[in-house]
């Protein structure tokens, strides 16, 4: 210690003597913001992102940011081989999947032959069809000193290759010159009679191959030495053992939610105002009578830092100045650095980007001061844990390289771990020893390269392309076979209903249509084209309600009508007291005195909801609604949606709401983007969604994802009522768009969870459409009925017997439930995401698995200006929800929140595991245990080369498409062709089937079925 | 009428006892034999088990109110007897006005939280293992309610410790749970030592481990102890040593927290709950004691006071849900010591069974702190909760007392630096002594080479099993 102390003064006059510049300084800031790119993009909890949480490596092909995810995130790319090779053994995979996906994948090369043995294609697709065992190098010892690999062939291995194998060993044997080989000399022994049972030929064929390929093996291959990591804790974890992360992330943790708290500590943060390092070093100099041991040298450095004045950045620079990290390896480190609490991090960073989302949020600056504390901590903790060390080493300057001498670095695949997957593989193909004897060196060499280069992480990217493959193809299939047929649709329809595109509405919208022909249905994102930050009547704070990349420059308020005012006011109030004593009671039940007097008279009282809740959830979910009708606002409220043009927008009362102008550009916008601009129905439903659940932190991952994680209700309900006002239909009007003057527009909202929905402004409603209303509630209500039992053949807990009207009770049980952890499985099962018309693709069974964006190619321009704007906001948007799920469902740990069952909630914005942990961002597993993680497919109505015009001009969904984040296609407006984007280049998409399977109903599509199905055509009887 | 309790009672008080003990059995042998229970066997086991035994304690209560028996002891049998040695080993029971209305209390709340994990842990892979720790914890605990002698009451105590460290436990695959129960053990085994001296104190005293024999037939709350004044300081010190460790007050109370590391319910109920109050129990159970020495009863008072100080401080700060009702828990455990301190028994009682109920009610309801929290916010308006800042440290030591509430009393820190780690060191210490000696003994230098073989474990553990999907 003291000698490092010696080491760390010396080192300080360097830093203060090299005069740093602010040019150095802010391109040292500019590093972190790039490393900050990489943290999670997740926010507060309450508003759920759904964000690819790889955004940061988008401008990287998606393969090659799948090879460094490992190194930078210490996270799985892809989903482990044996669970592969279990969707292989499913069924779900097939072999010839796989081979057309490797031959697609090695294109020319595939028909080269390796070492002359065999093809390329036919080894990689052998070392992926067939179990290959490979252990660590001891297991392997063990293998083959007491286990029958030796004796016995492998149980894949065909008769006939086996009867080839042994004569031709036995031919071997016999010719004069085998005699000599090294291998047959160890095999047997010096004996030269040539075995007669089976069984023992058999194990001398093994044994003979074993012993040739290991040696030839030894002789070429060598292993390639992994990389060194770059932070020191890493290198000294793996050296001594001696884990430092866990001593700094202990007060971290701690620390940084203390700091984010927004409100469920009742003592503040002092110094918060200050800012996270002002703060930390202010509590961090006290001095305490008991300290752990290596933070002993806390309070001293601390001390010093301030005494010198050193701003954050400052002490940044000097940080990794002590820890001797070079220039060009900075970004590196930082991000590592950053990266080992992840969680927080990016929490600091999401508070300080975007302060409109939380209520108390970080100060600017806030990430770069908590990487400075971090810095300082790790040197605390490192000069602690590698103290012996450091005397040999000298400073931690060179620690590193004194750590990395110390490792002994083996490579990830050794010698004996390719000699004996070489030794299966030549059972599966058939290599007897005479064949092998007979190679050359080069030969090996070539082999042995081969294998390496088909490394484990190669055969799970293979996999993964297998994997998805099916998914495609049934997708294009579908969508081709189906379009082949005439555009089905209602000439004049009855009802016509516009809903989120989310993968959920897409069996809500199919049930509404099979019902009766003359319901149309949109697709359009969930906000309806309609941003605005949204406070309901009793509500305190504006949300946004618009996709979490657009800021919304509107305030719209719920509020009571007038004649309800009193009894308005008298609610409010009634809820404020309930709030206030409810407040008390809580805070008291935390307090010491109180607490005593509450818990002992009123405690038994809890007797009664802890069982009420947990036995009969929904009775008493419904009693409790009940209740809190008496409280709540006044059912009749209307949106302040009407501004004077000469207010600004803003919060304040005069603020609130849209010019007529302004509605008309929306609404028009809207109209056009979904085509919906000729052919009224009488009654226009558009049909936001949202979710009910009770103790559920990740309830807003349910909600609307182009809502930032909210209700779209109000967004649908502000578009219907801009659409009723005459102002706007007078302008739309000019602008070409004739709505008749007996439709109506009608705000609802879907309730996912429930199947519930509401009507908005039923009391405006022209008497002239009651009974359309009535006829349409009619149809929801079979509709919710029915899409609830599609909706459970997913829910373990309800038998596949279940009728409609027990389903839509048992999805109504679920979001009351105290104990259910899936009220429902929200958009875990997409895959696919349509652009287009519905009538090309109406009446197709797509099993809640895709996105339906409505567009008309036909009306659009010739720039194709819809399309433009509507992939702006759809692709990110798709791809965002479709990563998370699929990235959280690859590694659940890394990118998922893990399981919820010790979910804690902290700082009241995220959630840790149990007592202590980083904060896990992402879809947790009981979000994502039914998901198939998969690229999303984006099948667009238009032609490849307006696609690729559009995909030039927008650099965001240019990421996406050249990356191959996704996959895309196009489907011709005018035939039943598709094009798919393979390899830089739109290809034509030929079927694979000539029809598809057909069924009379959903209900005949999935009954009896849990898992996935193929997408089927539903024709009515 | 008194005739016909004697003639039912036996039964149905064994039943009480019986229903967790067959379904521990149940759960922990089937599995010997290759079966595979299915959720839907378990929920319907534990149902089975728990409605039994709550109807059963029911009648009891029901029938000794209205006959106005106080006390309705049920041995089964001396397992051990051996007069010359004056040892006994005595399985017995004891219903009475303490120990029912917490047998009633544990049934009610196992049941709940059977009922609520059956679901909330729907398709985890740990679905098994967990019910399985529950069995052993509810079987603990309606052991040690009902204990009539010290031994059944260790045997209870013990059963409530294993289930509660491997529930800390639970996701094992994870570094920290693993580490924080095998802290909440070593406390566990502190306070069991204590328990154990006070066990053989205890007999030594008397002769026997009967509570009866120690602190007269009277029925609780009354009694009379028959040792003097520094005998009860003595046992009722070791006794309360025990109590502070499984009720986590000072300077036990670090393992608390730590303990939330389970599935949420397992947190609510044992730790939050049960588990926690079990010390406080047994503390109420050998009240009598502190009627005989009233340095027992100062001491008691300390400690109450000291942990009630304590996490009051430490509560306020804490950030997350779990650690704030963790610290509120502890709160209302230490007034309920001071209670008994006091000798306001029948009170304390009642504080048991309100505290317990409301705060599982509580830790249950922990997922729903954002929508609570929305809720009251859009009631009243502006909370400004995080701005109301404790005037009282405000002045010059409000950082010292932040960061001592923010660390938890530093009391694991005091426990690892000075008490853990002079205890390895000393260990290890010991280890190279004997490692030399063999050495020199034996003369053999590989001895040496194998001294320091480092192990860095290269094959971390996957953090997060495979779950078993759906099947395609």
């Amino acid at each position: 210690m003291l000698n490092h102390h010696g080491t760390m003064k010396c080192a300080l006059n360097e830093v203060q003597g090299f005069k740093m510049t602010d040019d150095h300084l802010e391109s040292l800031r500019r590093t972190i913001y790039d490393a900050a790119e990489l943290l999670p993009s997740q926010g507060p909890i309450t508003a759920f992102a759904f964000l690819n949480p790889l955004q940061g490596m988008q401008s990287l092909p998606f393969d090659q940011a799948m090879r460094s995810v490992k190194r930078v995130y210490g996270a799985e790319p892809y989903l482990s081989e044996s669970r592969y090779f279990a969707k292989l053994q499913r069924g779900r995979i097939s072999l010839a999947e796989l081979e057309a996906v490797l031959r697609e994948d090695l294109g020319s090369e595939s028909n080269r032959r390796v070492a002359g043995l065999c093809e390329l294609v036919e080894l990689r697709l052998s070392l992926l069809g067939h179990a290959i065992h490979c252990g660590v190098d001891r297991e392997l010892d063990w293998l083959i000193a007491e286990s029958r690999t030796l004796s016995r062939f492998r149980e894949d291995v065909t008769d006939s290759t086996r009867k080839s194998m042994l004569q031709s060993t036995e031919c071997w044997l016999k010719e004069a010159n085998s005699q000599s080989h090294y291998a047959l000399q160890s095999v047997m022994n010096g004996r030269t009679i040539i075995p007669t049972s089976q069984t023992e030929l058999e194990s001398v064929c093994l044994r003979l191959i074993w012993e040739i390929i290991r040696g030839e093996v030894g002789n070429v291959y060598r292993g390639e030495k992994p990389t060194p990591d770059i932070r020191h804790r890493d290198l000294l974890r793996k050296a001594c053992n001696i884990d430092c992360d866990p001593w700094v992330h202990e007060i971290l943790v701690r620390f940084c939610s203390a700091f984010l708290d927004q409100g469920q500590a009742q003592w503040t943060l002092p110094k918060r105002d200050q800012g996270f390092f002002q703060a930390f070093s202010a509590m961090f100099r006290q001095k305490s009578f008991f300290t752990r041991k290596w933070e002993r040298g806390l309070a001293k450095e601390l001390d010093r830092i301030s005494s010198a004045g050193m701003t954050p950045l400052e002490s940044i620079a000097e940080s990794l100045s002590l820890l001797g990290v070079q220039t060009e390896e900075t970004f590196d480190y930082i991000t590592a650095s950053l990266l080992a609490l992840r969680g927080f991090a990016g929490m600091i960073w999401q508070t300080e980007v975007r302060p409109d989302r939380v209520a108390i949020a970080s100060p600017p600056g806030s990430l770069v001061e908590f990487l400075a504390i971090r810095l300082i901590l790790d040197r605390i903790a490192l000069s602690c844990g590698a103290s012996d060390l450091l005397k040999e080493a000298g400073s931690l300057a060179t620690l590193r390289q004194h750590l990395v001498s110390m490792i002994d670095w083996c490579p990830e695949v050794s010698q004996e771990q390719q000699a004996y997957i070489m030794f299966q593989l030549a059972q599966i193909l058939g290599w007897g020893p005479d064949r092998l004897a007979r190679l050359s060196t080069e030969d090996w060499r070539e082999l042995s390269c081969e294998l390496s280069r088909f490394s484990s992480h190669e055969r799970r990217r293979i996999f993964h392309l297998a994997y998805e493959r099916r998914v495609i193809q049934q997708s294009l299939d579908a969508i081709s076979i189906r379009a082949r047929d005439p555009a089905t649709g209602p000439t004049r329809p009855k009802l016509q209903v516009v809903c989120c595109i989310d993968a959920r509405e897409e069996s809500f919208r199919r049930h509404l249509e099979e019902m009766d022909d003359d319901i149309e249905t949109y697709g359009i994102a969930g906000f309806f084209g309609v941003p605005m930050y949204y406070r309901g009547a009793g509500d305190v704070h504006f949300a946004s309600l618009a996709p979490i990349v657009i800021r919304p420059k509107h305030w719209i308020a719920e509020e009571v009508v007038f004649s309800f005012e009193d009894s308005s006011r008298s609610r409010a109030r009634a809820r404020y007291m309930i709030g206030s004593t409810s407040r008390r009671l809580h805070a008291g039940t935390r307090g010491t005195i109180g607490g005593a007097v509450v818990s002992t008279f009123l405690g038994p009282l809890a007797t009664a909801p802890l069982l009420s809740r947990i036995l009969f959830p929904r009775l008493t979910g419904s009693l409790q609604r009940r209740a809190q009708q008496f409280v709540a606002p006044p059912a009749v409220t209307r949106l302040h949606l009407d501004r004077s043009a000469e207010q600004e927008p803003g919060s304040t009362d005069e603020g609130l709401g849209f010019s007529v102008q302004e509605m008309a550009k929306m609404a028009e916008q809207s109209l056009r983007d979904i085509g919906l601009v000729a052919t009224f129905a009488r009654l226009v439903v558009f049909m936001g969604h949202g979710t009910s659940c009770i103790n559920n932190p990740h309830e807003s991952s349910y909600h609307c994802g182009a809502c930032s994680g909210s209700p779209g209700g109000p967004n649908a309900r502000a578009l219907a009522a801009m659409l009723n006002d005459l102002r706007v239909r007078r302008i739309l009007h000019e602008k070409g768009i004739a709505i008749p003057d007996d439709t109506y527009f009608l705000g609802a909202l879907h309730n996912t969870a429930t199947e519930q929905i509401t009507f908005y402004d039923l009391e405006l409603l022209p008497s002239s459409q009651i009974a359309g209303l009535k006829w349409a509630r009619e149809k929801f209500q079979r509709t919710a009925e029915r899409n609830a039992h599609e909706r459970c053949r997913r829910f373990e807990s309800a038998p596949l017997s279940i009728s409609p009207e027990v389903a839509l009770l048992h999805v109504q049980g679920r979001a009351e439930d105290l104990a259910q952890t899936r009220p429902e499985y929200g958009n875990s099962t997409n895959a696919l995401c349509f652009v287009g018309r519905r009538k090309r693709i109406r009446g197709l069974f797509l099993d809640r698995r895709s996105f339906l964006m409505s567009y008309d190619p036909t009306r659009d321009d010739s720039e194709t200006t819809i399309l433009r704007r509507i992939l702006s906001a759809v692709v990110p948007v798709c791809e965002g929800i479709s990563s998370l799920y699929t990235f959280s469902a690859l590694d659940s740990s890394s990118w998922g929140a893990g399981t919820k069952l010790p979910h804690n909630i902290t700082s009241l914005l995220g959630v840790m595991d149990g007592a202590a942990s980083d904060l896990r961002t992402g879809v947790p597993w009981q979000g994502i245990d039914i998901h198939e993680p998969i690229r999303l497919l984006f099948v667009i109505e238009t032609y490849p080369e307006k696609l690729l015009s559009i995909v030039r001009s927008n650099p965001v969904i240019a990421r996406i498409f050249e990356n191959q984040w996704a996959h895309f296609a196009t489907l011709d407006p005018e035939s039943a062709t598709l094009h798919r984007y393979l390899n830089g280049d739109f290809v034509e998409y030929r079927s694979s089937i000539a029809n598809l399977p057909v069924a009379g109903s959903s209900r005949e599509c999935y009954s009896e079925h849990r898992e996935h199905l193929p997408f089927t055509r539903i024709i009515k009887s | 009428m008194i005739e016909r309790f004697d003639l039912f009672f036996p039964y149905v008080g064994a039943l009480t006892v019986l229903s967790p003990m067959v379904l521990l059995a149940i759960l922990g042998m089937m599995p010997l034999f290759g079966v595979r229970l299915s959720e839907r066997f378990i929920a319907n086991a534990i149902q089975t088990s728990v409605s039994v035994g709550w109807i059963c304690s029911l009648l009891i209560l029901a029938s000794m109110w209205s006959l106005g028996i106080f006390k309705a002891p049920l041995l089964v049998g001396s397992w051990v007897s051996i007069p010359t040695e004056h040892f006994h080993l005595e399985i017995k029971f004891i219903f009475d006005r303490l120990s029912l209305p917490f047998l009633i209390l544990s049934y009610t709340l196992c049941g709940v939280i059977g009922a609520f994990a059956s679901r909330y842990l729907h398709r985890d892979e740990g679905y098994y293992r967990f019910f399985l720790f529950y069995a052993i914890f509810f079987l603990g605990m309606v052991l040690s309610t009902l204990a009539g002698t010290i031994e059944t009451l260790f045997l209870g105590w013990e059963l409530v410790g294993l289930s509660s460290a491997l529930l800390v436990a639970f996701f094992h695959y994870r570094k920290n749970p693993v580490r924080n129960g095998l802290r909440v053990w070593a406390i566990y085994r502190i306070s069991d030592g204590a328990f154990l001296l006070a066990a053989l104190a205890m007999h030594h005293l008397t002769g026997e481990g009967d509570f009866e024999v120690l602190m007269g037939a009277a029925p609780w709350p009354a009694g009379a102890v028959s040792c003097s004044e520094w005998q009860a300081f003595g046992v009722g010190l070791l006794l309360l040593v025990a109590a502070a460790g499984k009720s986590a007050l000072v300077p036990f109370s670090g393992w608390l927290p730590r303990a939330m590391e389970g599935p949420t319910p397992s947190s609510a109920v044992f730790y939050g709950a049960l588990s926690v109050h079990l010390g406080v129990y047994m503390l109420l159970r050998v009240s009598p004691l502190l009627d005989q020495s009233v340095s027992l009863r100062i001491a008691v008072l300390f400690i109450g006071g000291a942990t009630v100080i304590f996490s009051a401080i430490a509560g306020s700060v804490q950030t997350d849900i779990k650690s704030v009702l963790a610290f509120a828990s502890l709160t209302q455990v230490s007034i309920i010591v001071i209670e008994i301190g006091i000798g306001l028994r029948y009170l304390a009682l009642c504080h048991i069974i309100g505290h317990v109920t409301l705060r599982t009610l509580q830790l249950l309801r922990a997922p729903s702190v954002l929508k609570d929290y929305q809720a009251v916010e859009n009631a009243i308006g502006n909370q400004n909760a995080s701005t109301s800042k404790r005037t009282l440290f405000q002045l010059r030591w409000e950082d010292w007392f932040y960061r001592f509430a923010m660390e938890r009393g530093m009391f694991d820190v005091v426990m690892d630096e000075y008490i853990v780690s002079p205890f390895l060191k000393l260990f290890s210490w010991c280890d190279r002594i004997e490692r030399g000696w063999l050495r020199f003994l034996s003369n053999d230098p590989l001895e040496k080479q194998n001294a320091n073989v480092p192990s860095p474990s290269r094959f971390e553990p996957e953090e997060f099993p495979n779950a078993e999907e759906v099947p395609l």
